[in-house]
């Protein structure tokens, strides 16, 4: 399980190597060479590529099963073009993509592994969200292909830990995020707000300032409840001075109803009698949701540093900013954030060609970075990669937030990537509830630690 | 009227084929499921057997779970409702309009569109009228400001919203049957009666209700089923939510074992939900037979 | 005073012609519309100009004519083996006199109660098995088990009332039971056969969740599946997913109007005797 001593790793990890607009050291500068090498000539030298030749008359199906449905956005560019290239150049290896939409992929996984019938390639959350797959050993582990031509070292110091169970590392992540909120600049200068708030309080102000020019202050599509998590737990790291709750929680340290929580609440419902949110939010999935940001009708929006391409790509490209999430009743620290390390790639352990699959996603996840970096998507990458983003032409709010995570001293995971899912389902609609009835902030707590000591 | 005599073996080539196929396809899964609702089971790592623990849970520790049967039962109840209003437009369709099977046909078009489709434009009647939302846009220029709502996020409404267009998209279904049964009294039962002096709706009282009678239990028990398994368009419009307010019976058997990950649970609500079916179609049954018997 | 009543009743009559019929006309609308159009909200305005550009991108860019002869593959091949194998049970239960023929029904009856999201797990663990996962037998093996208890209902209620002097005098003549259910039963049965078709048909066509789950390969996915994944891909295009939507929906629209006075008069003969 994720403990604090990996947290601590991941943020001095975080620190050391988010440098995205540095180029990158010796060692992962050696790695993209051989990353290139091996994919422009597969027969040479290198251990892995070996093995590959030595079974190229084999045909081999590989099944992919992936999230990014969308053929407008880099992710989706980025899995096609990668296997489309494989596929060049092992001409014996099909790659059949089965792509589906978040919610599905989730089901339709549960619902394999029930039946110990996983694809070889699919796609699951970190730590506590992937644990009960990885306890029923559906997983391969990936050690080897990861040290097989370096590809471990090209990951963030410490990222693949969340990863990781018992010293074996089971899937790949698509990334490495942290929470931020972005706002619209132009509808700031048009409800004369000039700084951007750096206190919850501040922030209570220009949400009514922004309400009574008729601007949704926040966007949020509350029908996929965890975007409302997202924020609230923005919230409870600031109120609780700092991470590791949830983590203390789980450790018998501290229950819900401890005051940090209660606060927690109390503010997440002062945003909301605020007016905070778009009316009608619990109905609006969160594409939708982001979509209002995106389409400029509103002027701030809590969400993961993945979003960057897509608001760049968007109608509000270059009116947007961002800024740290604001310290609440004065606690907290700004450069603590909301950590969201990518969804990732495993390998089925019931792979009928567990060795090609292995190979493919070697050869899939050293060539994510450049690709990505190509497709203008490279903020929040979970690997090193050469080149500067400024030069490379990526905007200022992309830069800014790469900017953001050289702050980072620390954070937390999603509740849902800590709990189990149980307790995760009922916090969910916990906070889902605040957003159309005032409740007791006591009883919202005692709420949380029922089910927690229910589904322990 | 049942005159062939056939062998065995007959019988069998006609009937073992369709019946293996679901037997094995929908009788075999669900004893399956309801073996699973014994389970402490998350689906992936091996299962445990509590017995009716998962029972006792869902009766006395879960708060979603009545809430979510009454939900559905109103659901069956207004679905019920819905029937006689259907059988009133249908006499009066037969009795009106001559050809009456094109309006039939039209009322029935919202029954052939996937749900997908329906919860996109039940959604966009619903949004609030800052997002355009025709209702509330309809009110506020009728001046009703003070009637719009949410409706779909106000945890005492949302659920009435769901119904409503449940009962829209079905209202064509049930006035088929209805219409169709209507439609297949024969004529010469009006013709005499109205000899005896028997017109219009006193017909409809001594012909028409009577001979219904087999055709309304049908609707009744199809919608009875029907709402009792209400799933896609909870799903696609509000997913059970805010915080469970328009939960019912199958959302919250898909999230707890798919969201949750307690399959064994989900199973538990699964059985709870077929037997609730069978025990109260046999009760309708039972109802009917009795209206039946004391009409002939 | 009677033309005024008149009146009335053809209000009420007209008045579900317009709430019925309005979601086609406004998927159409909204089909051709830009994405500001659409994001306005204005839910009665005409679009400015038409988009028919949104229709040739949704075509494009979602496989549409693959998803459409998976689907009328699927859909045709489990439509014909409903109709034979519940008409054939249907006939037994009606017409034969054997002991078991209420059991049969009573079972056939109960699998009505049955909801399908309940047995997804089970299905897969039994696929599995016999192997058949990401093939399109995956789905046309449950569709046909979960689509014959309507239609042994419907059709061995119209199959009750054929008069018996037909199959008699056939039998007399020496005419076998296959040969009477074939050329004899089968041809009059034709409306009930047309609601059971119209029936399976709507269910099959739009069914997802089993079609999303036991299917993994692009070449084998159905319509219902393109349509869904272009829905939740809100970030694109609001236009392209309703000509998308539209075209999901043009086959079943089509199929229903050319049929539609067939359903009513096989719903009849099936309902008369539940």
């Amino acid at each position: 399980m994720v403990n604090r001593k990996m947290k601590t790793t991941f943020t001095v990890a975080l620190t050391a190597a988010m440098a995205l607009s540095v180029a990158a050291c010796g060692n992962s500068n050696d790695n993209s060479k051989n990353n290139a090498a091996s994919s422009a000539a597969p027969d040479k030298t290198n251990s892995g590529t070996a093995t590959n030749t030595t079974k190229s008359d084999k045909k081999v199906t590989i099944t992919f099963q992936n999230i990014y449905p969308d053929p407008t956005t880099p992710s989706y560019k980025m899995v096609h073009e990668l296997s489309e290239q494989y596929e060049k150049e092992h001409p014996n290896v099909k790659i059949e993509l089965d792509t589906l939409n978040t919610d599905q992929q989730k089901v339709k996984l549960k619902t394999q592994a029930a039946s110990k019938e996983v694809p070889d390639i699919t796609i699951v959350n970190p730590a506590a969200q992937m644990k009960p797959f990885v306890d029923a050993g559906l997983f391969a582990p990936l050690n080897d292909m990861l040290d097989q031509n370096g590809l471990k070292d090209t990951y963030q110091t410490g990222l693949l830990d969340y990863y990781s169970f018992d010293g074996n590392v089971y899937a790949l992540p698509d990334g490495n995020n942290i929470e931020v909120v972005f706002y619209n600049k132009d509808l700031f200068a048009q409800a004369g707000i000039a700084n951007t708030p750096t206190t919850f309080e501040e922030m209570l102000k220009d949400v009514k300032i922004l309400k009574d020019k008729g601007i949704t202050p926040l966007a949020i599509g509350e029908k996929d409840s965890w975007t409302g998590s997202f924020l609230f737990m923005n919230i409870l790291l600031r109120t609780n001075g700092g991470p590791g709750f949830l983590q203390d929680v789980m450790d018998g340290k501290k229950t819900f109803e401890d005051p940090a929580f209660v606060e927690a609440v109390d503010a997440f419902q002062q945003l909301v009698q605020a007016g905070a949110f778009p009316d009608g939010a619990t109905s609006i999935d969160a594409n939708a949701g982001g979509n209002i940001f995106k389409s400029g009708k509103a002027a701030m929006w809590v969400i993961g540093s993945w979003e960057t391409g897509a608001v760049d790509a968007s109608s509000v490209a270059g009116k947007v900013g961002a800024f740290q999430f604001p310290t609440v009743n004065g606690k907290g620290d700004p450069n603590e954030f909301m950590l969201a390390p990518g969804s990732a790639f495993a390998v089925s352990a019931n792979s009928e060609h567990l060795q090609e699959t292995k190979d493919f996603l070697n050869f899939f996840a050293s060539n994510l970075p450049k690709k990505q970096f190509e497709l203008k998507n490279a903020v929040g990458l979970g690997q090193k990669v050469d080149g500067d983003l400024k030069a490379a032409g990526y905007s200022d709010l992309a830069i800014t937030i790469a900017g953001l995570f050289n702050q980072v001293k620390g954070g937390d995971l999603s509740f849902d990537n800590t709990m189990n899912p149980a307790t995760s389902q009922v916090h969910l609609s916990s906070i889902q509830n605040l957003f159309v009835q005032k409740m007791d902030s006591a009883a919202v707590a005692k709420e949380h630690q029922t089910a927690f000591e229910a589904n322990k | 009227m049942k005159v062939l005599k056939v062998p065995a073996r007959t019988i069998a080539v006609f009937v073992l084929p369709c019946l293996l196929l679901y037997v094995c396809l929908v009788f075999i899964p669900i004893l399956v499921s309801l073996y699973t609702g014994l389970l402490k089971w998350d689906g992936l790592t091996s299962a445990q057997f509590v017995g009716f623990g998962n029972f006792k849970d869902m009766f006395f520790n879960d708060p979603v779970f009545w809430p979510s049967v009454r939900r559905t039962l109103l659901y069956a109840v207004a679905s019920m409702l819905e029937i006689p209003l259907c059988l009133g437009m249908a006499i009066l369709l037969n009795r009106y309009v001559r050809r009456g099977n094109t309006l039939v046909s039209i009322y029935f078009t919202p029954v052939i569109l996937s749900v997908v489709i329906i919860g996109q434009l039940w959604k966009t009647v619903y949004n609030p009228a800052s997002m355009g939302g025709m209702l509330n846009g309809v009110l506020i220029s009728l001046g009703l400001d003070s009637w719009t709502h949410n409706w779909l996020t106000e945890p005492k409404i949302a659920m009435f919203a769901l119904y409503f267009v449940s009962l829209w998209q079905f209202f064509g279904y049930h006035l088929l049957i209805q219409y169709t049964g209507v439609q297949n009294i024969p004529d010469e039962l009006y013709e005499a009666a109205k000899i005896d002096g028997a017109d219009g709706f006193k017909a409809d009282r001594y012909i028409t209700l009577p001979l219904i009678v087999p055709i309304f239990k049908i609707s009744i028990v199809l919608a009875f089923i029907g709402s009792l398994q209400a799933f896609d368009l909870v799903m696609v419009m509000t997913a059970g939510g805010p915080a469970h307010a328009t939960d019912v019976i199958s959302t919250h058997m898909y999230n707890s074992s798919f969201m949750s990950l307690k399959y064994g649970y989900g199973s538990a609500i699964a059985s709870f939900l077929v037997i609730v079916c069978l025990v109260f179609t046999g009760f309708i049954n039972t109802i009917f037979n009795r209206i039946e018997r004391k009409f002939n | 005073m009677r033309k005024f009543k008149k009146g009335i009743v053809y209000l009420l009559f007209a008045i579900p012609v317009v709430t019925q019929l309005y979601p086609l006309l406004w998927l159409v609308l909204y089909s051709l519309k830009t994405n500001e159009e659409i994001m306005d909200g204005s839910f009665f305005s005409f679009p400015k100009s038409f988009q028919w550009h949104n229709y040739s991108e949704a075509y494009t860019s979602g496989s549409y004519l693959k998803y459409l002869s998976n689907s009328v593959f699927v859909t045709g091949v489990t439509m014909i083996c409903v109709i034979v194998l519940a008409s054939m049970v249907a006939y037994a239960i009606s017409r034969f006199r054997w002991k078991y023929g209420n059991i049969v029904m009573t079972i056939f009856l109960m699998g009505m109660m049955i909801p399908m999201q309940a047995t997804l797990l089970p299905l897969m663990i039994i696929f599995k098995n016999i192997h058949v996962l990401n093939t399109h037998l995956s789905l046309i093996l449950p569709y046909i088990a979960f689509s014959t208890p309507i239609a042994v209902f419907i059709l061995s209620g119209f199959m009750r009332d054929i008069p018996h002097e037909i199959e008699e005098s056939a039998f007399i003549d020496g005419a076998s039971v296959y040969r009477i259910f074939r050329s004899i039963i089968l041809p009059v049965s034709i409306p009930p056969v047309m609601t059971v078709c119209i029936l399976t048909f709507i269910n099959i066509w739009n069914e997802y969740i089993l079609a999303a789950t036991f299917i993994s390969s692009e070449k084998l996915k159905t319509l219902p599946f393109g349509v869904y994944t272009f829905v939740s891909q809100y970030s694109v295009n609001y236009g392209n997913i309703g000509a998308f939507l539209v075209m999901g929906a043009l086959p079943v629209i089509l199929i229903y109007f050319f049929l539609s006075n067939k359903i009513t008069k096989g719903m009849v003969a099936g309902a008369v005797k539940g």
